[in-house]
C-alpha cells in the first residue's frame, strides 16, 4: 500500500491540537454535515409532499435540520465565536434527541413517521444520541 | 437500479473504507494511491446516477422521483465534497474523513434501490 506523496500522520503541531476543526474535529463535521444533508433533504420532502400526515414529526425533523447545519457550520468553521454557537446548538442538539427519543417511546401516536431523533435516532443507527456526547466532548477536549 | 453494477459499487466503497481504516489505524493520512481509489470510486458513481436517470426517463412506473434524484446527487457529490474537505489535513484524521464518507456511499446506494422499489422518505 504505497503511501508516496504523504507525511507521515500522527505529527500534531501545538497550534493544530487545539483546534476544533483540525484532526479528529474534521471527521466529526463531515458525521455532522451527513446529519445536515440528510435532515434538511428529508424534512423538506415530508413538509412539501406530506405535511397533514405527522405535521409535529415533521417540523421536530426540520428543527432538527437547522441544529445540525448551524453545529457543521460551527464546527467547521472553528473560531472563537463558532465555539460557542457550537456549543449551544449542541446542548440544543442533545436536549432535542433525549426530549424527542422519550417523548416518541411514550406518546407514539403524536409521531407515527419517523424523524431523526425518534427513538433517539434508532433508525439512524443511534448515532443522533451519540453523536452531541461526542460533540461536547470534542469542544472540551479542545478548549 | 439493482443487479451487478449497484452490487461491485457497494464491495468498491466498502473495500475503499476498509484500506481508509487501515490507514487510519497505522496512523496515516490517505496516499495518492487511495486518492486516485476514490476517483474511480467517483467514476462508478457518475455512471449509476446517469444510468438510474436513463432508467427512470424511461419508465412511467411511480416512485418517488424527487427523492431518488436527490440520492443520485448526493451519491455523485459526496466522495468530492470529502476530498476537498480533507485535502489539507495532514494526519491520519484525513483518512478518518475518507472512511466515514465510503461507509455512506453503500447506504446512499441502498436508498437509491429503495427508493426505486418504492419506498417513502
Amino acid at each position: 500500500m504505497p503511501v508516496s506523496d504523504a507525511t507521515a500522520g500522527g505529527e500534531i503541531g501545538p497550534d493544530t491540537r487545539r483546534q476544533v476543526n483540525r484532526g479528529f474535529g474534521r471527521v466529526l463535521v463531515v458525521v455532522y454535515a451527513v446529519f445536515a444533508v440528510a435532515a434538511t433533504a428529508r424534512s423538506g420532502i415530508q413538509i412539501a409532499t406530506k405535511f397533514e400526515q405527522a405535521p409535529v414529526a415533521y417540523l421536530l425533523s426540520a428543527f432538527a435540520a437547522v441544529v445540525y447545519i448551524v453545529a457543521t457550520i460551527a464546527l467547521a468553521r472553528g473560531d472563537r465565536t463558532s465555539r460557542k454557537v457550537a456549543t449551544v446548538a449542541i446542548v440544543i442538539e442533545l436536549v432535542g434527541v433525549l426530549a424527542i427519543g422519550t417523548a416518541s417511546l411514550l406518546l407514539p401516536d403524536q409521531f407515527p413517521a419517523a424523524s431523526v431523533w425518534s427513538r433517539f435516532g434508532l433508525g439512524y443507527g443511534l448515532i443522533p444520541l451519540l453523536l452531541p456526547f461526542v460533540g461536547l466532548w470534542w469542544l472540551r477536549r479542545t478548549r | 437500479m439493482t443487479g451487478i453494477y449497484a452490487t461491485a459499487l457497494i464491495v468498491l466503497a466498502l473495500t475503499l473504507a476498509g484500506w481508509a481504516v487501515v490507514l487510519l489505524i497505522v496512523n496515516r493520512p490517505p496516499g495518492a494511491a487511495l486518492i486516485g481509489a476514490a476517483a474511480v470510486l467517483e467514476l462508478v458513481l457518475v455512471g449509476f446516477a446517469v444510468g438510474g436517470i436513463v432508467q427512470m426517463l424511461g419508465t412511467d412506473r411511480g416512485f418517488a422521483r424527487a427523492e431518488f434524484v436527490g440520492y443520485l446527487l448526493a451519491c455523485v457529490a459526496i466522495v468530492p465534497a470529502a476530498v476537498w474537505w480533507m485535502k489539507d489535513e495532514r494526519t491520519r484524521a484525513a483518512s478518518g474523513v475518507l472512511a466515514v464518507v465510503f461507509v455512506v456511499v453503500p447506504i446512499l446506494v441502498v436508498r437509491v434501490q429503495q427508493v426505486w422499489a418504492g419506498a417513502g422518505v
